[in-house]
């Protein structure tokens, strides 16, 4: 059962119901109340709150409003501050991810307007590097998302308004300027290696690319293990094509599923293997043991 | 189901291919629902440029929707926008995100060397994805890379990023049930 106060004070005294204010990591959000219930035995205070974007209900117990980080949104005066900020190019991405995480990390948690900003602006100088692997694109789709949001909610534009002009900062158009400064522009970044297959899947590449084999690049994302090797400045996958050259045309286009459903014929075509000389067979053999080893050795490193 | 309303007159082998360039790329139903008229006072300050999102907010028509049903708007006029903090930058089309209504233009195509379908498609594939929440994009092949950047003339097949691809088949079934 909830029974609503009266005159409630929350966190410090700054915060009233029917405030905006921006809950970290959830985005926008007002006050609706504060009730007291009974979980587990034992009354709670809590503040309620509204996240706007769909509607869904946070509770947050009322003595930690402060120390999870929930503030006010932003003034307009600040949103300046942050298009300063972003205004200036960043040239020089932390390549460290280890540390790049921790960093990036406890800025989210924080909630700082700022720390959002230095997030997704570090994210963006790394990926005019080299594409994002999947949990850092996550978390800049995610910075973009709550600043998005705050600033259309601290300057009443519409969001896609917002996020245009966040890109007029971070991708300056031809003629851009940021209080009279003009902006360089934008250039060039490096495509994403992973394509999806999206024409192929629907069958139109027959009628619309005059039936041009459009090669589909394996749609594995750069995983987190690959962040551990040093960061390539450039071209990320050189070697690949290299090994696709080397090996015959046909295994390279066979899918791995059909690679899987051979074993069958394999036992038919043991025979001839027998019959071939025993040179051969033996440097087959080893041919065979030798990846099997390597990938022990890599597999205890 | 995209449901798209010309408020421009367009060739229909351009519509076509628009059609069949959203339907790849977001593997939903597209078909042309009929022709519209852009509200005259949608028209800004100045009269030579419609306001996106009046255009958008303002429009009068008759479009059943249905579920997750989305509306899409394509026009040959030249768009603006409310100025922000960075003033007013370069406005090729408008979405309500997360909601049913975009829009988007085909001027300035023949500017920067597109073919007139392509660059349409390109950019109705953008707009619609703003109405699943995509958001722009750092990679330039992806069709929700801002659309002043060059990565828009350089890379003219219309298609999404794995993350924004996986994004909006996520919104999408969600949408659907």
């Amino acid at each position: 059962m909830a029974t609503k106060s009266h005159e409630p004070v929350i966190g410090d005294g700054s915060l009233h119901i029917g405030d905006r204010v921006v809950y970290p990591n959830q985005g926008i959000c007002r006050i609706t109340g504060v009730e007291t219930k009974q979980i587990a035995g034992q009354n709670w205070e809590v503040v309620t709150l509204s996240r706007e974007e769909d509607g869904a209900t946070v509770m947050v117990p009322k003595g930690k409003v402060m120390g999870i980080g929930l503030r006010k949104v932003a003034d307009v005066a600040a949103i300046d501050r942050v298009f300063d900020e972003l205004a200036i190019p960043n040239t020089d991405p932390q390549l460290d991810w280890k540390v790049r995480h921790r960093e990036n990390a406890d800025r989210m948690t924080g909630g700082g307007l700022f720390g959002t900003v230095e997030v997704l602006k570090g994210l963006h100088a790394l990926s005019r590097v080299r594409p994002l692997p999947q949990k850092e694109r996550e978390l800049y789709d995610n910075a973009r998302h709550l600043l998005v949001g705050e600033i259309a909610a601290a300057m009443n534009i519409p969001l896609h308004v917002a996020e245009d002009n966040l890109d007029y900062a971070l991708w300056p158009p031809s003629g851009m300027t940021r209080k009279g400064k003009p902006l360089p522009p934008a250039t060039l970044g490096p495509p994403s290696p992973a394509r999806p297959a999206a024409e192929e899947d629907l069958g139109f590449e027959d009628e619309e690319l005059g039936g041009a084999v459009v090669a589909a690049a394996p749609a594995a994302h750069e995983s987190d293990e690959e962040e551990e090797q040093p960061a390539a400045p450039a071209a990320p996958h050189k070697p690949a094509p290299e090994k696709e050259k080397s090996k015959p045309p046909h295994k390279a286009a066979k899918p791995a599923a059909a690679r899987k459903a051979r074993p069958a014929p394999a036992k038919k075509a043991a025979p001839p293997k027998k019959a071939a000389p025993k040179k051969s067979a033996a440097a087959a053999k080893k041919a065979s043991r030798k990846p099997a080893g390597k990938t022990k050795a890599k597999g205890k490193r | 189901m995209i449901r798209i309303v010309t408020l421009s007159e367009f060739p229909p082998d351009v519509i076509d291919f628009v059609t069949r360039r959203l339907h790849a790329a977001y593997g939903m139903g597209c078909e042309l629902e009929g022709e519209g008229e852009i509200p005259a006072d949608a028209l800004d300050d100045e009269q030579s440029a419609y306001d996106a999102v009046k255009v958008v907010d303002e429009m009068d028509d008759d479009v059943t929707l249905y579920a997750d049903d989305k509306i899409l708007y394509l026009t040959t006029e030249a768009l603006t926008a409310p100025p922000g903090p960075m003033g007013r930058g370069p406005v090729d089309g408008y979405a309500q995100y997360g909601g049913g209504k975009a829009l988007a233009t085909a001027h300035g195509l023949a500017d920067k060397g597109v073919p007139l379908e392509v660059g349409l498609a390109k950019r109705a594939a953008h707009y619609v994805g703003h109405l699943w929440d995509l958001h722009h994009c750092f990679d330039p092949r992806c069709a929700m890379h801002p659309g002043w950047s060059p990565g828009f003339a350089a890379y003219p097949e219309v298609a999404l990023c794995l993350f924004d691809r996986e994004k909006s088949e996520r919104k999408i079934k969600l949408g659907s049930s």
